[in-house]
């Protein structure tokens, strides 16, 4: 509970592996006291006067402005401070001024009109200080893919601090909106809100690929609950397991493997591992305890799972062959949906308290769990966003199950969905 | 005479008209009350085919009806579970014994066993929960005797509720291992 109240900032460290033990191998870790880094964007340069390239400049600005505010890596500047320096002249930058109200990273974006519904946007990034530029994209869009473009400029920024791309990021879910319990996506902010899968069956349980590309979950076709892998770009669908009840799937980031729940043998839920292809079935746990919700680490070495075979549903760690089994949470209660940040050293995860749902983070380092979410409500399903800051998960707090997004430290809780009943999000990487 | 003639004509006429006018003005009031009340015929008519067709087995009726109709019967009724446990309870066991008994007279019969549960379990948890709680149903199944062949299991974890309330009521209600009829 210590580091809640304190401001985090964060950045990313280089971590020396070879001084750690060999299955807590961690590549990159969140360093906590680094101040967000205060960023300048100035109103666009507009080249023309039409309506279309004013309302185009508009709407870019407000998503750009949105998404660096929720990366937690920037910070605004204060727009007041903008009207002490003299405003903006592309062609020839007071880097000085920019300075001297503070900023450390200046973005500057020019929009002219394009043909027909194409507006032609160019941004360009500079480092204050340095006095340079960092990068600059032109991007040719319509009108309707303009959400598209600044979430790409915002995570072309991002990628040159040496963060994971999160604005262009889908998140996979399942949605009773249409009276079944069908597959559907979104952007990481809630906007374009698809259906993908169109049938009279229930659909569950979705995860994405390493690459994004396909997406595994449970379909209960004929009496079974067979776990598919969907390419919803190409409509293809294979059904890779369909004996027993199969559930809970997890890709490994780094591409290769498929963990799931089958009851295929004894009817007891064990985990098996097959390839992203789903060949190859392998079984990874052995006792008549249950165990399910697998979660691979980043290193895709070890995976995070539940089990109750010391009583009470608990979280463990094993390795991918399935050896090397040790648990993480302690406590009477009753813990599962462990969710392994892609950072490396976090686990999120539900614990109940009193019939209470709580969304936990247990620092694997540290060994300090943090409690996410404080509401008289089920929490459920968390699932980080792909550079580890942000989680989403499925809350009845509101009477009705819906999709939220939350910070790692608590803050900045975000409501994203709101037609019928949402749950069982899962975050592209 | 001819006037005579003319006269009985006349008069014949006249009556005529009095008496085709006195049935108009009869007719009309009442109504006519269809009375179709005698109908000894149909007790005739279906005597014959009777004697023909043999009574049908219970077996034979059962194999008429669709899977959906059965279906719709519940021949096999659910059974309960306590809060997070999957045990067979006492109160299931006769239950249990009835559909054994059911199941050992249609023996052709495949059945699929879906376990459930209540919301107040998570997710991934309650899927394993739900298929435990089949699994324990098929096995006190077997154990009666029936063939584990004609058995398949699945778990809806919590994705399925009975009752969408939110109290014990509901939640016992939700928390079952229900019973469909897949083959017979």
């Amino acid at each position: 509970m210590k580091i809640r109240g304190i401001l985090l900032y964060t950045s990313l460290l280089l971590l020396a592996v070879l001084f750690l033990h060999p299955q807590q191998e961690v590549v990159l870790s969140i360093k906590e006291g680094m101040p967000a880094i205060p960023l300048a964007i100035p109103e666009f340069i507009i080249h023309d006067s039409s309506p279309k390239t004013f309302a185009a400049a508009e709407t870019l600005y407000k998503i750009l402005y949105d998404d660096l505010k929720y990366s937690r890596v920037f910070q605004h500047l204060p727009k007041s401070y903008y009207s002490y320096i003299e405003s903006l002249n592309p062609e020839k930058i007071l880097f000085k001024d920019w300075e001297s109200i503070q900023a450390k990273i200046l973005f500057v974006g020019e929009i002219s009109d394009g043909d027909g519904d194409n507006i032609i946007f160019e941004g360009k990034l500079y480092d204050v200080k340095a006095e340079r530029g960092i990068f600059g994209k032109r991007y040719q869009a319509e009108i309707s893919l303009l959400r598209l473009v600044a979430h790409k400029v915002a995570d072309e920024i991002m990628k040159r601090f040496g963060e994971r791309e999160i604005f262009t990021s889908k998140i996979v879910f399942i949605s009773n909106r249409d009276s079944n319990d069908e597959l559907y996506m979104m952007d990481y902010d809630g906007h374009n809100q698809t259906r993908l899968t169109f049938n009279r069956i229930k659909d569950y349980m979705p995860a994405w690929s390493a690459d994004g590309k396909k997406i595994a979950y449970t379909s209960y076709l004929r009496e079974n609950a067979i776990l598919c892998i969907l390419n919803p770009y190409e409509g293809e669908r294979l059904e890779v397991q369909s004996r027993g009840t199969n559930f809970s799937p997890a890709f490994s980031p780094d591409g290769k493997k498929l963990a799931f729940c089958s009851t295929l043998e004894e009817g007891n839920s064990e985990i098996y591992v097959c390839t992203s292809e789903g060949k190859n079935i392998r079984r990874l746990t052995f006792n008549k305890a249950i165990d399910t919700a697998p979660s691979w680490s980043p290193t895709s070495r070890e995976i995070a799972f539940t089990s109750d075979r010391g009583g009470t549903p608990q979280i463990y760690i094993m390795d991918a062959e399935g050896s090397n089994i040790r648990r993480i949470s302690f406590g009477g209660g009753y813990f599962d949906a462990p969710s392994w940040s892609p950072i490396g050293d976090m686990i999120a995860y539900v614990s109940r308290v009193y019939q209470i749902f709580d969304i936990y983070v247990q620092n694997l380092r540290t060994k300090q769990t943090i409690k996410l979410t404080e509401s008289n409500a089920r929490n459920e399903s968390p699932c980080w966003s792909p550079d580890g800051r942000h989680l989403i998960f499925s809350s009845n707090l509101t009477g009705t199950i819906q999709l939220y997004t939350i910070d790692y430290d608590g803050a900045n809780l975000r409501r994203l969905t709101s037609k019928g009943e949402n749950k069982l999000a899962d975050w592209s990487r | 005479m001819k006037k005579a003639i003319i006269l009985s004509l006349a008069c014949f006429l006249v009556f005529n008209f009095m008496v085709s006018c006195r049935k108009k003005v009869e007719e009309v009031p009442p109504p006519p009350p269809p009375q179709v009340k005698e109908q000894p015929k149909v007790e005739k008519v279906e005597a014959p085919p009777v004697v023909k067709e043999p009574v049908l087995t219970e077996e034979e009726i059962f194999m008429r009806k669709s899977l959906e109709e059965i279906n719709n019967e519940a021949p096999l009724n659910m059974v309960h579970f306590d809060y997070d446990k999957y045990f067979i309870r006492d109160d299931a066991k006769p239950v249990l014994e009835a559909n054994a008994q059911w199941l050992n007279k249609f023996k052709t019969v495949g059945i699929l066993i879906e376990g459930h549960c209540d919301e107040r379990g998570t997710e991934e948890y309650n899927m394993a929960l739900g298929e435990k709680r089949a699994k324990s149903t098929l096995d006190y199944l077997v154990s009666l005797g029936i063939s584990s062949n004609r058995i398949k299991t699945i778990s809806y974890g919590k994705s399925q509720p009975i009752d969408p309330g939110h109290n014990e009521i509901s939640w016992q209600k939700n928390r079952r291992a229900k019973f469909t009829i897949i083959a017979k």
